[in-house]
């Protein structure tokens, strides 16, 4: 499931692009896979980011308030959207398995909405970002402990 | 003209005239007063024996026997019955084949500690079986029912279920589940789409194809309506669905839309929308279109769900911190906190019948466990135990059981228990399901 929701990924976003932050960001220091030479450039996308990458916030249980590494994280990600102005994204908010469905969706809201927001305030023009809640429908990792759990929380960036 | 074989239909008039000057008062079955008493305090169980139906023909034998089986598995469901096996010598002379022409043996009843006999006699006409049932209770011997229930061969549990429907009816004076559907969210391969069954989970069929994500059904009182989530495209779109005619309303507002509810008494719903920046719960019309907003709070407020008159609406909000239950007045406007014990109040159902709300609470240990409170906040009682994650309690259209999903056993299941908790168990569906929505059938329903 993993490695196919990798290989869509690979495949759709501009291949110059480098594009952290999927589900096999859970392990620490992910380095983007090599890019596939492209058969013609996109003209959207033609700067290589270099030294921000655009990652996944995390959130304590049932909050949506941004820590310290969170807010640290978003600056990055700020940066990655100002070196490439032509990109929108989605941001995806998602919770753990733990707590109830419906509620859920409305956190994983917020999450999103936070870091959007969070965004916006440091002058990302706000129509390239969506959100978009799944509530805990869409884990990253499925595990049933506190470590799958903290990589669940969280805000994720996928471009469009 | 033939007088000595009158026409079917004039001989069938003719037994049924007779029938209606000998039975009149027992074709209706009238609630037994002390009964509804025990069922309501959920004291015990009433001891039923059941006898197996007999028939004269053996061609008719295994209609008999399938009728059997599906009375006794439509009466072990509604978990208001403990069914003892009848004794042997239960029938002690008379004609065995014509119900109220048969002699009831009431002492070897109450010897096997019955309180009440349902037995009768099925006989087949062509396509059409007639089944001829008599209920007694064992006590006294008093006949309480005596009905006639004709259906066609192809459709026993339609037949087998009416009868039970005016038992259960009979012991509780509330319409009973057996016309009743439930809409589920099933599971499988990763992806969610809704599905609808009788009350049971039998012939379950599929309502959405939202290839991925359908989420948190919602039936209308009458059950005709099918409200739910789903991500149809990558967003989140509000769906309002006839299940007659099939259409669709799709509500396409901004922001997430989630767990929509019905108001009771009329064509309304609610549900949360986020389009003006904050999770709010909204009452809108089956159209889509918006009545009023109903609530305005900078936290979240989720999962409405309604008092059986409509005028009241326990919600879940984050306004205090944690997530826990209120309940909005909708005529004074008022809104007063429910529940105080636990960090972690949510999915609150209202039974549509009582004073009472079932939810879950997410514990220290992790489980999730149903209670029930009332209205007024008194009466908090604990339902499930020790079995990992309970959750999205639905009531039964007569209030007498809550349907909830489990994953006690290893994946989520669709269980069943009794108001009070007892008698929990599975409805041993395939596959993995969640979010049960019971149909409550406050408009009058069609007969069945």
């Amino acid at each position: 499931m993993k490695a196919l929701k990798f290989l869509l990924r690979s495949l759709i976003v501009p291949s110059l692009l480098f594009v952290i932050g999927c589900s096999t960001c859970c392990k620490e220091a992910v380095v983007a896979p090599p890019p596939p030479p492209p058969p013609s450039p996109p003209p959207s996308a033609s700067v290589v980011p270099v030294g921000t990458e655009l990652g996944d916030v995390f959130f304590a249980f049932d909050s949506a308030v941004l820590s310290t590494a969170s807010e640290s994280q978003l600056n990055d990600n700020v940066q990655w959207m100002n070196d490439n102005p032509s990109a929108s994204v989605v941001i995806e908010g998602h919770c753990d398995e733990r707590g109830t469905d419906e509620y859920n969706i409305a956190l994983g809201e917020r999450r999103a909405e936070t870091a959007k927001n969070y965004m916006a305030n440091a002058g990302v023009d706000p129509s390239r970002m969506q959100t978009v809640s799944y509530g805990e429908e869409r884990p990253f990792d499925p595990g049933h402990d506190e470590d799958a759990w903290a990589k669940n929380r969280r805000a994720h960036f996928a471009v469009k | 003209m033939d007088m000595n074989k009158p026409s079917l239909l004039y001989r069938t008039l003719l037994v049924f005239a007779l029938y209606m000057a000998v039975f009149p008062a027992l074709l209706t079955a009238e609630p037994v007063k002390e009964y509804i008493k025990i069922s309501k305090e959920g004291v015990k169980r009433i001891p039923l024996v059941l006898k197996n139906l007999d028939t004269e023909k053996s061609k008719s034998k295994k209609y008999a026997s399938e009728i059997d089986a599906i009375v006794n598995r439509g009466l072990g469901f509604t978990g208001l019955f403990a069914i003892i096996k009848a004794p042997l010598n239960i029938i002690s002379g008379g004609d065995l084949y014509q119900a109220g022409k048969r002699n009831i043996n009431f002492a070897a009843l109450s010897s096997v500690g019955a309180e009440v006999y349902a037995g009768g006699i099925l006989d087949k006409k062509g396509s059409t079986l007639r089944m001829d049932m008599e209920v007694y209770d064992a006590l006294t011997g008093k006949l309480l029912m005596r009905k006639l229930y004709e259906g066609d061969k192809d459709n026993l549990r339609k037949l087998a279920h009416r009868f039970c429907g005016d038992l259960v009816k009979m012991f509780t004076g509330k319409p009973s589940i057996f016309e009743s559907k439930i809409a589920f969210v099933q599971q499988s391969g990763g992806k969610k789409e809704i599905y609808l069954a009788e009350f049971d989970g039998y012939g379950a069929v599929v309502v959405t194809r939202s290839g991925g994500l359908a989420l948190t059904p919602a039936l209308s009182p009458d059950g005709r309506k099918l409200a739910y989530l789903t991500y149809t495209g990558g967003k989140p779109d509000l769906q309002i669905k006839d299940l007659a005619t099939d259409a669709i309303v799709s509500v396409k507002r901004k922001g997430v839309k989630i767990d929509p509810a019905w108001r009771n008494g009329t064509a309304e719903l609610a549900t949360t929308f986020s389009f003006d920046g904050n999770q709010e719960l909204y009452l809108l019309r089956d159209n889509g279109t918006i009545t009023r907003r109903l609530t305005r709070h900078g936290m979240i407020d989720v999962s409405p769900t309604f008092s059986p008159d409509g005028r009241k609406m326990a919600f879940v909000s984050s306004r205090h911190g944690s997530p826990q239950i209120f309940i909005l007045d909708l005529v004074s406007g008022s809104v007063k906190r429910l529940t105080y014990e636990g960090k972690y109040n949510t999915q609150p159902s209202w039974s549509p019948v009582g004073d009472k709300i079932a939810f879950t609470t997410m514990q220290k240990s992790g489980e999730i466990n149903i209670f029930t409170v009332n209205a007024d906040g008194t009466g908090l009682r604990q339902l499930t135990y020790r079995a990992r994650h309970n959750e999205a309690p639905s009531w039964s259209p007569d209030g007498t059981m809550i349907m909830f999903s489990s994953d006690r056993s290893g994946g989520k299941k669709l269980y069943v228990m009794n108001a009070d908790g007892r008698n929990q168990r599975s409805l041993g569906l395939g596959g993995q399901q969640m979010q049960p929505s019971w149909s409550t059938f406050q408009l009058k329903s069609s007969s069945y």
